[in-house]
This record gives structure tokens, sequence and C-alpha cells, in this order.
């Protein structure tokens, strides 16, 4: 767009060209106007201080899609199977994906598959070179398959991998050759109501071997088993969202007998539907609903609270701000996967919009990328990412397709940039920042980077300025106190002996004029 | 006895809030042009308290700028308060005529503009911890304002103070009464707008083919 102007504006008249800059001005900052690069399909945004999202560069641009086909040995795996017969549409369905729903990346660099559609985990290299393909579990002798399995997850201590099989409600763990260790069924205690069915769709193991599941129909949580396979209970439930109609609800029950309690209806939060293990142990959650704005991503300590709220505080949102327009109707984000970046990135997937937002870990936006439609970079319906080195892996259940996110030049500087801000690095980060905004004049983040270590090195008036542009109040307001007590500091002694002088010379001079000694302009005037 | 002029006046009036206003009535010192000033002075200052305060306090939305509401918070309202007033009064059998009406309440303003007024001025020289500062002249300049408005209102009509209240509570409740029937006819209008636009459309389709 920017260059087709540019072209065009060699024969305009100046008047014309003046018209055309400043439409192409305008185009630049409304969003779904044009995309700053044209390479990608979709057109990138972030956030201004209003919540008005506004034009930007892209963090990270879509590199590939990657379907069955193109994983190396996948058909010669499956062709080499019993009984293969082209022809027929069970045996094609294997040599592609089938609605795939989950990806895990484990420590040594293998791609695990959740291929839910024909019952198997595949494992590739990142090369998709097929390493590994697990349909048969061998459990004492005993032939195990799966049946719509939703979640994987390889723990990197032990090397075993768990396979959530979904509608066979139990959770696997076998090695690699597919022997099973043990069995996670529903548990038989009464904490788990007996009512509730198992259907368990994604599973973690941290660092004691304690196992997680979230089941979806449990609300109160994610299942917790320890290492031998004992439920131990729930682990980090959501909190109810204080609508008008539960905060009413309470009052009344504060005042009901029994009798009309045991009918009223119990407020019941809305269990998380994902989550993540990051580097140092912790927990991050998500809940899909669109209901919902409380809790919707959690960054759990063992104990089960959420201790992202207090280290960012509680007005933080996650996904798109304001609710985007399809034609008639409006969409709320729906969070449905995350995963922690190896900085503590939390990757985040909205699967209403087929987006990925990308924050650092104090939950600033850093990046948006993707959309819904057909093209490379677009989805239909995403189920799952994973997020290793620099790139950025979706699953598309509808596509059938993993896509490849790599990190742009403007990504690096801008992860840069951040990193070394949130480490408490200021002026080392200072140099970064400049050249995020050379990328990307909207990118408010950098300025409030370039003002704080300005403010750092003690240059306030710098510092005011770069917060002026952000729009950060507070922080202006800490420059601005910087530069008055320079002010003060530096005019206070002169200000002060020329108020004194003045003070003195006034006072001599009214004594002169009453002693009748002189008599000033005015009074002359006015005495005739 | 206060030979003063019509300016001169005006200090008087803010420095006596008990008498000041009975002594311009009694004086006929009120003038127009001064009251018409104030208000003018009024809708710059409800410009300038939202548009040009100190950054380290002010984060407003400002990436549009519609004037029409600031016209209406000074002279809308200005003049909405007075014309009900004097219906008011007119129930209630004040002395009060529109013009001294207009006077006086723009007079008692005058605190209340000048307080926000150095308030404004104050908070590009102040951090947010000394926001107390300004808070104090924005309360004081409002406080005075409405002991002056209060006794100007006693004055304009001669009335008890028991009366002088009840008449600015049933003002207000005019005030709402009007505001209500405005954006009723302002409703109905555009119903009739769009469909004598209709009508239009209609026609010209018609004759075009």
């Amino acid at each position: 767009m920017r260059e087709n102007n540019k072209e065009k504006g060699d024969d305009m008249s100046g008047f014309k060209k003046l018209i055309a800059a400043a439409g192409a001005g305008l185009i630049m900052t409304s969003v779904c106007a044009a995309s700053v690069s044209a390479s990608e399909s979709y057109d990138p945004y972030s956030y201004d201080r209003w919540g008005d999202a506004v034009a930007s560069q892209v963090g990270y641009t879509a590199e590939k899609s990657i379907d069955g086909q193109l994983i190396n040995g996948l058909y010669e795996k499956v062709e080499s199977m019993e009984g293969f017969d082209y022809d027929e549409e069970s045996w094609k369905n294997l040599l592609n994906f089938k609605e795939p729903s989950d990806i895990y990346i484990s420590a040594d660099d293998l791609i695990y598959l959740v291929d839910k559609g024909n019952a198997r985990i595949l494992v590739t290299d990142l090369d998709f070179n097929l390493v590994n393909y697990l349909d048969k579990f061998n459990y004492n002798g005993e032939e195990l398959t799966l049946k719509n399995p939703e979640g994987v997850f390889v723990d990197q201590y032990t090397g075993y991998i768990y396979i959530c099989d979904t509608e066979n409600a139990r959770v696997i763990k076998c090695d690699t050759e597919g022997n099973v260790d043990r069995i996670f069924e529903k548990p038989t205690t009464e904490l788990y109501s007996q009512e509730l069915t198992f259907n368990p769709r994604k599973v973690l193991v941290d660092k004691a071997g304690n196992v997680y599941v979230v089941v979806r129909s449990v609300t109160k949580g994610a299942v917790m088993y320890d290492m031998n396979g004992e439920f131990m209970g729930f682990y980090g439930a959501n909190r109810v969202e204080q609508t008008a109609e539960i905060i009413m609800n309470a009052f009344w029950n504060t005042i009901a007998t029994d009798e009309q309690r045991s009918h009223s209806v119990r407020s019941i939060p809305i269990g998380f539907t994902n989550f993540d293990l990051d580097d140092d142990g912790f927990i991050y959650t998500v809940t899909e609903s669109s209901e919902v704005k409380t809790d919707t991503v959690k960054k759990l300590n063992p104990r089960g609270a959420n201790i992202l709220a207090s280290t960012v505080g509680d007005e933080v949102s996650f996904g798109d701000i304001s609710p985007a327009y399809y034609s008639i109707y409006t969409k709320e984000s729906q969070l449905t996967d995350i995963d922690i970046g190896p900085n503590g990135e939390m990757n985040i997937l909205d699967f209403a919009h087929g987006r990925i937002f990308q924050y650092d870990k104090m939950a600033n936006l850093m990046f948006v990328l993707g959309g819904t439609g057909d093209q490379l970079g677009t989805f239909r319906s995403v189920s799952a990412l994973e997020s290793h080195d620099n790139k950025i892996y979706v699953l598309d259940s509808r596509k059938n397709c993993i896509t490849i996110f790599e990190r742009t030049a403007f990504g690096e500087i801008v992860t840069e940039a951040t990193n070394l801000y949130n480490e408490g690095y200021y002026a080392e980060s200072y140099e970064p920042w400049l050249n995020v905004i050379k990328y990307d004049g909207n990118y408010r983040r950098a300025y409030i980077g370039i003002g704080n270590a300005l403010l750092n090195s003690e240059q306030y008036k710098e510092a005011m300025k770069y917060f002026r542009i952000s729009i950060s109040r507070s922080r202006y307001n800490k420059a601005y106190e910087g530069y008055r007590d320079e002010l003060m500091q530096k005019y206070f002694t002169p200000v002060l002996i020329i108020i004194i002088v003045l003070a003195i010379v006034i006072s001599v001079l009214k004594k002169l004029n009453k002693n009748g000694t002189i008599t000033f302009p005015w009074q002359r005037k006015g005495g005739v | 006895m206060l030979d003063l002029t019509q300016g001169q006046f005006v200090k008087h009036v803010v420095t006596h809030p008990f008498e000041g206003f009975e002594d311009l009535r009694w004086k006929k010192a009120g003038s127009m042009k001064i009251a018409t000033g104030i208000v003018v002075l009024l809708f710059i200052q409800q410009l300038a308290y939202s548009r040009m305060y100190g950054f380290q306090y002010y984060s407003d939305y400002d990436k549009i700028f519609n004037i029409v509401p600031y016209i209406f918070r000074s002279f809308g309202l200005f003049l909405l308060y007075v014309v009900c007033n004097w219906a008011m009064c007119t129930l209630f059998d004040g002395e009060g005529s529109m013009k001294n009406i207009y006077i006086v309440t723009a007079y008692s303003l005058i605190p209340y503009i000048v307080g926000y007024l150095v308030g404004t001025v104050l908070s590009h020289f102040l951090i947010q911890e000394e926001y107390i500062f300004i808070q104090l002249f924005e309360i004081i300049g409002t406080a005075w304002s409405v002991v002056l408005f209060i006794s100007a209102m006693k004055a304009v009509h001669q009335f008890s103070f028991p009366r002088t209240l009840c008449l600015i509570a049933l003002t207000l409740v005019a005030i709402v009464a009007v505001m209500f029937l405005l954006v009723l006819l302002l409703t109905l209008f555009q119903q009739v707008i769009i469909f004598i636009f209709t009508i239009y459309t209609e026609l010209s389709y018609r004759l075009r083919v």
C-alpha cells in the first residue's frame, strides 16, 4: 500500500500528493485498512494507551505450514503396516492428520503431536522426520488403543510420555516403546463426585512427579495425582466472577433457611481449559469461556493460588481488548491454550479469532499474530500452540496442519529489549528500544522503556518527553518530580537572593516615600 | 456610601457574601456585560480544566475533541438555570427579574472559576503527591461560590433562607424536566426529518424511473 502511493505520487500535483500522504497516514493509523508488511496475510496490530488498536509490525512471520504428507517417513510407516489398502478411507486418513488436538515439544527437541481423529501420537524431530509412531500400547500383555486423545506431555526428568486418552477416560503413562507404566483413572474417593464423567483433556507433570489432569466436567480445578497414581485432590480452581447476580444470591443465601438454600442455584466457577508449565515450575492456566473475565489467565504457585495478580496487578486483561466485529455479531476472545516461552513470555491462543497473543512475563502485550482465514498464517479452528526457541507452532484442527511462525528481526529486537527491561537493565535496554521505535513508531512499550532508561540515568527532561508520548501519567510524574528538584537546586539560591533584595528595596522605597523624600509617579498623577 | 463603579461592585459582592448582593440590588449596579464576561470565563475554565491540565494529573481520552459538551456545560447550563429559576420564582412571588437573576448567578460563579483556574495553573507545577494543594483551591472556590450563590438567590428574590433553598431545589427539578423535554423534542424532530427524507428518496426514485 505504501509503495503504491509512493509510485503514484511522482506524477501527482503537489496538492494531490499532500492529500495522498494524509490519506496514507490515516490508513496507516487505522488498523483494518492496511498491513504494514505486505507479506502477512492479516493486519498486524497492537494496542495504544487507550486500548485502541493501532497498526504494528509483526514480531513473528508465518514461515510454512506442515500437514501429514510433509512429514518424512509417515507414508512409509503407514504403508508398511499390516493390511494397508490405499483405496480404503480409514487407511487414507492415516496418511494425513485428522483433527490434531495437541502439540508438545519435549526437552530433547522432539515434537509430539496428538492426532485425535486417527487416535495416535506422532513423534517427529524439529525437521519433521518421523521418529516414533504410537498407536498401540502394551499394558501387562494387554493391547490398548486410544480413542479421541486430546493431550500429551513428556516428563523431562523421567522421559515418560503421558497421554490423555479422552474418550476412554484415562491417562496413559508410557515409555517411548509404548509400554504402559501406569494408568490414571477416575478417582474413586468421595471427593470426586461419582456422577461426573472423567474425560481428561490435558495433562502435565511437575518436578515432584505430581500429575495434573484437566478434566472437561470438573470445575474445581485440575485433578491431581501423586507419583504413585493416588488421587490427591483438586488444584487451582478459578474464582466465581463477582457479578451482580452472584452477589445477590450470596446475600439471599445468608438469610435463607437450609431448606431454601438447598433449592437455590449454586454459583460454580468455570473450570480452566488448558495449562502449561514454565521453567521455574509454575503452572499457568487459561480459561476458554467467553462469558467470564476473571481468572482467564493465571499463574499458580504450588499451593494453587494465583500469583499473576500480585506480580502485575489485577487490571491486566488478556486476549482482544475490544471484541472484534464480524459482519453483524461480535466475538469475545476465547483463550484455548497457553505456552510459556524460555524468557517467561506467555503465548496465548485465542480460539474465537484464531490469533496468538504474546505477552512478556509482566503480562504486557508484545505481539498479536494470526487471524481467521485460509491463507498461510491464518486459521480456521486453532486447537493448540507450542513455542520452541524463536518459533511458535500452531495447530489447526480444521485445516489439519501445523503452522510455524518464526520471529522476525523486529521481534528479535523487541524480545531483547523486553528481556533486558524486565530484568531491570534499563540502561542496557535503551539502545534496543530506540531500534524498536525505528521499526514501529506505534510501539508504546518502547517509549516507556526509553523513558525509564533516561529516568534511571537522571535525564529527567528527556524522560518526560518519552513518557508524554507513551501517555504514562505516573511515570511522567516521577520524571517531573526529578526535573523540578533539579530546577530548584539550580535556581533556588539566585531566586531567593533576588526576592530578598527586592523586598529590601521596596521597603526602603516605601519608607522614603512616607518621609516625603521621594514620590512615586502614580502618586503624582493621582494627586493632581 | 458605597459609591462604587460597576467593576468595583464585582469585588465588593464577592468579598461580602452576606450583604454584597443586597447592596448590589439596592444600588442596581449589576452589569450584563460583566456577567456575560464571567460566563465566557466559565466556558474557558471548563475547557482549560479538561484540556490544559498538568499532564501528570490528566489522562483523558483526547484523540477526539468536541466542543459542544463544553458549550453546554457552561453557556447551556447557565442559561437553563436562569430561565428555570425565573420560571420558578414567578410561581413563588420572587422579586428577581430575568436580567437580575442572570447577573447575580454569574457573579456568584466567580470564586468557583478562579479556584479551578488557579488549580489548573498549579497543576503544571505540582506533582501527584501534592494534589491536595490543588484540591484546596478547588474546594474553597466551590464552597465560596455556593455561599455566594445562596446569598445571591436570597437577595435577588428577597426570600427567607429556607424558601431560597426550596427555590433552588425546585429549579434543579425544573432543569431536569426541561432537559428531558429537550431530548424528547430532539428525538421527535429526528423522526420527522427521517420521515421527510424517506419521502424525498421515495419520490426521487420514482421520478427517475
